[in-house]
């Protein structure tokens, strides 16, 4: 397929959508959708880890001609095809800057990869995104070895297991405690096959393919095996399916219609389990546990919290925690999703909702600053629960707990309707003309610079450039995001981005955590950290707040002196740190909001600056925003300007509140205007003048940024509550109420104003780097001086952190079960 | 040079926008290497928001008081040049 002249690409499809050239990412061929039904060669079925599964990214083969044919990669046809089973290989491999580019006439094949040997295809996907320097693996002989799968012989990558070969083949195994992100189990016995010269069939997924191997895949025993193992698997599996709420997406119920007998032997009762309490996000019904043991190994390996284990042996095996305990993880809610059958399910979800009457829509999730990518499934006007979607870029296919359960909290405390509050202090609601001209006649009666414009955590970037254009039109200068520091500078991307990317830091050896409690900031980051300390022995090192991170890691502190120490070179970690290959220092919130910031952040330089932690060919300078506003906002510029007079609150006569809900009631003067613009009634709606509903995540379409910088979009899945409305349109709507309209009228025009503020969030599912200037172009702050007061916490109870939250029941209870924990 | 001073005066904010790695924005970084220390130093608290984007047209942006905006293009002029342009849109009056 690849050997002839044409160049063949790669393509990744997300829904319906967006078909995209992974091998070369500046392919114009990339936007266009291929024709329908006659492109995609083969895979073109959706493909996740259970083989048969829901609707993730997926990858297939074009036929088509590549626009850019000199920088697209060929890839050997065996190594194309278990890409093509891998969607997961592919995309890191689109992403990372790593891919090999070679001419498209410089003759015979090589292997993509970095790096020594390539092992597995699971193994490529984490050398594929190693920043350092692009290498081409030869495909001789010593790294590939040949077998036969089904009489077809193939050439596969040496240390690849018989389970990978055959799917290399395009042979479906099936499979219930296999999964590629985990170790290897083996105890299902579902993926047996047969190999010649053995003399039972062997477990696929926990062989290794040898040379010469033949195996078979479709003989009477292999046939008569699997259904066996699934006989003995539904021995003691309830028959509550219908009742049961993994129905409909079960891997059992699939596996069992297709590999399963007609009829079992066993008349016996079935055995019962006492269910456990896993806490109040996890539902477990312990009599369907097929006993996979992917939860235990998820937890103990992704999640970091030995909580569960497999207790017994043979009948009387069972899955829990030893001792009656919580899950403590705040990644607990994957297990949801890595359970093959309806052992463990969602609690928050139990006996809502069908899994086939739910409409799914792609979005991307707000509750923190990584941009996990989730699918939203929903029911009419209610959003039924919201589950991950595959990016290996950004969040794999884990997502926190925060961001798959506290969607109950869009359904209550919900602003619907406009209000103004009259003079009594009772909220009226009032017409949306009524409440806009009443902004109208307050911005009228205040001067500029009396005026002030905040942005809160979970505003997209249309609706922050409204507002900026919009104050900026009126001659207010006065504009902040909160959450980040009074006296940001957004000058420079590279300092206030993730620039390793997330991606990246699984690569790093030496991490400096500073004012960062990553566990509660950004769990999927510090499942990343944690993956870097499992495989590469990454050291740790932590100033700030003592917490719990799941993995090791030596606490220097929480106050600045181990930072001073450290930039001074009398610390014994400032050696570790720049003899290190891939240095990471994270500068976290705490840091944010110091009065001493710039002088920290300078300290940091000089760190960053002796260990050499950006080089050409690795940046390890890091800034973990918090909030999925924040990257948007800086770009955008919408920080204090040139007459802003932030210091003295007092002057302040109208303030504009988007979603805003962190300042103090107090802070605010008494005889000032507020405007509270969000979807809901949080702690900044009790101190508003006019109330104007706006639109939550799940209802608009909304651009977002990443604290990597990338640029994603939310889709609308439900409609908006009552007389709701997009935020920009508000803002757009008030603009002309005041007399200072704005020049845009469509969502798209919106869009085209941001290619003249900030061009790259124009660039949707792109991460546009940042240009890495020398640190000599910034002039030195003013010599502040630095204090030795503690970091403080950023983020004090995880489960509440935005007004989503904190009408949201689940997160409550979460609260409440893990308030005696002092990990989470 | 004593319009570099009084650009915060005028200026409310500056743009620039450029690629990272096409040629044709080589003198926009080049002048960001060369001047964007001193003109931060002269007006601190004025935005000077250096985005970059694969393959754009470099372009300089400024905005006035009252949200009013002005840009040019970049593309094929040397940084004395680009200087000259920016002191050019340092004296539009407001």
């Amino acid at each position: 397929m690849v050997r002839g002249s044409k160049c063949y690409k790669v393509l990744q499809a997300r829904g319906n959508a967006n078909f995209r050239c992974l091998i070369s990412p500046g392919c114009k061929a990339a936007t266009e959708a291929p024709a329908e039904g006659t492109i995609l060669r083969r895979n073109a079925a959706p493909i996740s880890d259970s083989g048969y599964c829901r609707s993730f990214n997926y990858a297939a083969f074009s036929s088509t001609k590549c626009s850019q044919p000199e920088s697209c990669t060929r890839i050997p046809l065996n190594l194309m095809r278990a890409l093509a089973n891998r969607s997961i290989d592919v995309s890191s491999l689109g992403a990372s800057s790593s891919v090999q580019r070679t001419p498209v006439c410089s003759g015979s094949t090589g292997l993509i990869g970095s790096g020594g040997g390539l092992q597995s295809v699971r193994h490529l996907q984490t050398l594929a995104v190693t920043p350092t320097g692009p290498k081409i693996i030869k495909a001789d002989t010593e790294e590939t070895i040949e077998v036969s799968v089904d009489g077809h012989s193939l050439q596969i990558p040496k240390g690849m297991t018989v389970l990978q070969a055959c799917e290399v083949a395009g042979k479906e195994i099936p499979r219930f405690c296999y999964h590629s992100r985990l170790s290897i189990a083996g105890n299902c016995r579902m993926c047996l096959v047969e190999v010649e010269k053995t003399p039972k069939p062997v477990a696929s997924c926990a062989m290794p393919a040898l040379p010469g191997m033949k195996i078979k895949t479709d003989t009477p025993l292999v046939k008569k095996a699997r259904e066996g193992v699934m006989e003995f698997l539904l021995l003691n599996h309830p028959l509550d399916c219908p009742i049961c709420d993994q129905g409909g997406e079960c891997d059992l119920q699939d596996q069992s219609m297709v590999f399963g007998s007609d009829r079992g032997r066993f008349t016996d009762t079935k055995r019962s389990v006492v269910d456990k309490n896993l806490g109040p996000l996890v539902k477990t019904v312990m009599t369907r546990c097929i006993h996979c043991t992917r939860c235990v190994r998820f937890a103990s390996e992704i999640a970091g919290v030995p909580d569960l284990g497999v207790l017994g042996r043979g009948g009387s095996e069972e899955i829990g925690t030893y001792v009656e305990n919580l899950m403590t993880s705040e990644l607990s809610g994957n297990v949801i999703d890595i359970c093959p059958v309806g052992a463990l399910t969602s609690k928050p979800f139990a006996f809502t909702a069908r899994s086939w009457e739910l409409k799914s829509t792609e979005s991307i999730d707000v509750s923190d600053a990584l941009g996990s990518n989730i699918r939203i499934d929903s029911r009419g006007p209610e959003v039924m629960r919201i589950i991950p979607r595959l990016n290996e870029e950004v969040n794999e296919e884990w997502i926190s707990d925060k961001t798959r359960f506290s969607y109950d909290g869009l359904k209550r405390q919900r602003l619907n309707e406009p209000m103004i509050r009259r003079p009594g202090g009772y909220l009226e609601p009032v017409t949306w003309r009524a409440a806009l001209s009443a902004v109208a006649q307050a911005v009228h009666q205040v001067k500029p610079e009396e005026m002030a414009g905040v942005v809160g955590k979970l505003a997209d970037a249309e609706s922050i450039i409204a507002l900026k254009d919009f104050l900026n039109k009126l001659g207010c200068e006065n504009t902040w995001c909160e959450g980040i520091g009074a006296n940001i500078d957004a000058d420079v991307r590279s300092k206030y981005l993730l620039n390793t990317t997330i991606a990246g830091v699984e690569n790093a050896d030496v991490f400096l955590l500073i004012g960062t409690q990553v566990r509660k900031e950004a769990p999927l980051l510090n499942a990343r950290i944690r993956k870097a300390v499992r495989n590469n022995r990454a050291k740790v090192a932590t100033i700030g707040p003592p917490i719990d991170l799941t993995y090791d890691h030596e606490d220097l502190g929480d106050g600045t002196d181990a930072l001073i120490q450290i930039a001074e070179g009398k610390h014994p970690f400032s050696t570790l740190l720049s003899k290190a290959q891939h240095p990471v220092v994270i500068v976290g919130a705490g840091v944010f909001e110091r009065s001493d910031k710039d002088a920290v952040m300078a300290v940091v330089e000089t760190i960053v600056d002796q260990a050499k932690v950006v080089r050409d060919d690795w940046n390890g300078f890091n800034v973990l925003l918090l909030e999925a506003a924040h990257a948007a906002a800086l770009d955008l510029g919408f920080v204090p300007g040139v007459t802003a007079k932030l210091l003295s609150k007092d002057h302040l006569k109208f303030l504009y509140l988007l979603g805003a809900d962190d300042i103090k009631p107090d802070d605010i003067p008494k005889d000032a205007f507020v405007v509270y613009q969000g979807h809901h009634g949080d702690r900044s709606a009790y101190r508003a003048n006019v109330i104007l509903p706006g639109a939550a995540f799940t209802e608009k379409e909304g651009t977002y940024e990443s604290t990597e910088g990338r640029t994603q979009q939310t889709s609308p899945a439900v409609p908006s509550v009552g007389d709701a409305r997009d935020d920009w349109k508000i803002i757009r709507a008030l603009s002309e109420v005041v007399g200072v309209q704005l020049p845009y009228d469509s969502v798209s025009a919106v869009r085209a104003r941001f290619l003249a503020v900030s061009p790259n969030l124009f660039r949707v599912d792109e991460l546009e780097p940042p240009t890495v200037w020398p640190q000599s172009i910034t002039p030195r702050s003013s010599s502040s001086k630095i204090e030795s007061s503690p970091f403080i916490k950023a983020i004090d109870n995880f489960y509440m952190t935005n007004s989503i939250c904190r009408a949201s029941r689940t997160m409550a209870q979460c609260t409440s079960a893990f308030a005696n924990l002092k990990q989470i | 040079m004593s319009w570099r001073g009084q650009l915060s005066q005028i200026v409310r904010e500056l743009r620039i926008h450029f690629c990272q790695t096409s040629s044709s924005s080589d003198a926009t970084r080049e002048f960001i290497l060369k001047n964007y220390k001193d003109l931060k130093t002269l007006n601190p608290g004025l935005p000077i928001l250096i985005r970059e984007c694969s393959g754009i047209q470099p372009r300089l942006w400024a905005r006035y008081a009252y949200g009013v905006e002005r840009s040019v293009p970049l593309e094929g002029l040397t940084e004395p040049q680009i200087t000259a342009k920016l002191e050019e849109l340092s004296k539009y009056a407001s």
